[in-house]
């Protein structure tokens, strides 16, 4: 295990931080973890009553593990595109542990195609079907 | 960061549609280095889309349901989103149910897409399960100006 090393310029946000990569096989796929603690700002204000991690910031997490995946074999910097097919089964709470893993299933050197899903206690929380990612020096978007 | 992204409501219709404003500030606090500088993070462009959403299920429902996220078809982010933005929200009603809706909408910049959803399912729950009415009502207040 190592402890997370973001690139400086990563380009998916810090919307949450990916506390421990645990797995990068460059080409094929990551694995991360995020703890949710309930000292999150974001808590007050979604929901006062319920506190829930919005489903956004999860797909951003998500996004952002494939960007750290796709960096480690071509240096260069990759930004969320598109998504399809993302479902929300379960709410993340305050006290979660979430275990995030991307695949990658398409990748030339414009554009790449993940899939990925998040997990609490080995229950899957959130699925993408598609996660595409683009390089910024490809100039797409 | 608070999440509250949006910051108006300038028109709508219950049941159908609604068109509110984020202002997008330097003075906040999330932002992504890509080339040409710092830009507001995709998924936080698709979430303000959704809050023009719960808004729209509020206004729909008597104040009574809110919008809570099940799926995402389709998000498409084609355009950066700087400090200074304004970004228009478009969000539609493409069914909805004592349950469940769906929805569909699109975020521009000066006229220019910067983001298109579609297939956009919510559940429908008790609003007043996740906050307070009267600052749910307070809120509404600001963002319709009345």
């Amino acid at each position: 295990m190592i402890h997370a090393t973001v690139p400086s310029t990563t380009t998916t946000g810090q919307l949450i931080s990916l506390d421990r990569i645990l797995v990068v096989e460059p080409g094929r796929r990551a694995e991360a973890v995020c703890n949710v603690p309930g000292t999150l700002a974001i808590f007050d204000s979604h929901f006062p009553r319920f506190p829930v991690l919005p489903g956004v910031i999860i797909l951003g997490s998500l996004a952002k593990l494939a960007a750290l995946l796709l960096h480690e074999s071509t240096q260069q910097e990759w930004r969320l595109a598109e998504a399809q097919s993302v479902r929300f089964r379960r709410f993340v709470q305050p006290g979660d542990v979430m275990e995030l893993l991307v695949e990658l299933t398409e990748h030339d050197v414009g554009q790449a195609v993940c899939k990925a899903s998040a997990s609490v206690d080995g229950k899957r929380v959130t699925t993408i079907g598609r996660l595409l990612l683009v390089n910024d020096l490809a100039g797409a978007t | 960061m608070r999440f509250h992204l949006i910051d108006r409501i300038d028109e709508f219709e219950p049941g159908k549609h609604l068109r509110g404003r984020k202002l997008v500030s330097g003075s906040e606090e999330f932002w992504d280095d890509v080339p040409g500088g710092p830009a507001m993070p995709a998924p936080l462009v698709l979430e303000a889309l959704c809050q023009a959403g719960t808004w729209l299920i509020m206004l729909s429902t008597d104040r009574r349901k809110r919008a809570a996220l099940l799926q995402v078809g389709n998000v498409r982010f084609s355009g950066d989103v700087r400090p200074g933005d304004v970004l228009v929200l478009d969000g539609v009603v493409e069914s909805m149910s004592d349950e469940m809706a769906v929805l569909s909408g699109s975020a521009t910049v000066d006229g220019t897409p910067v983001m298109q959803a579609t297939d956009i399912m919510c559940a429908l729950i008790d609003a007043d399960d996740l906050e307070d009415p009267e600052d749910s009502e307070r809120m509404l207040r600001v963002l319709t100006r009345s």
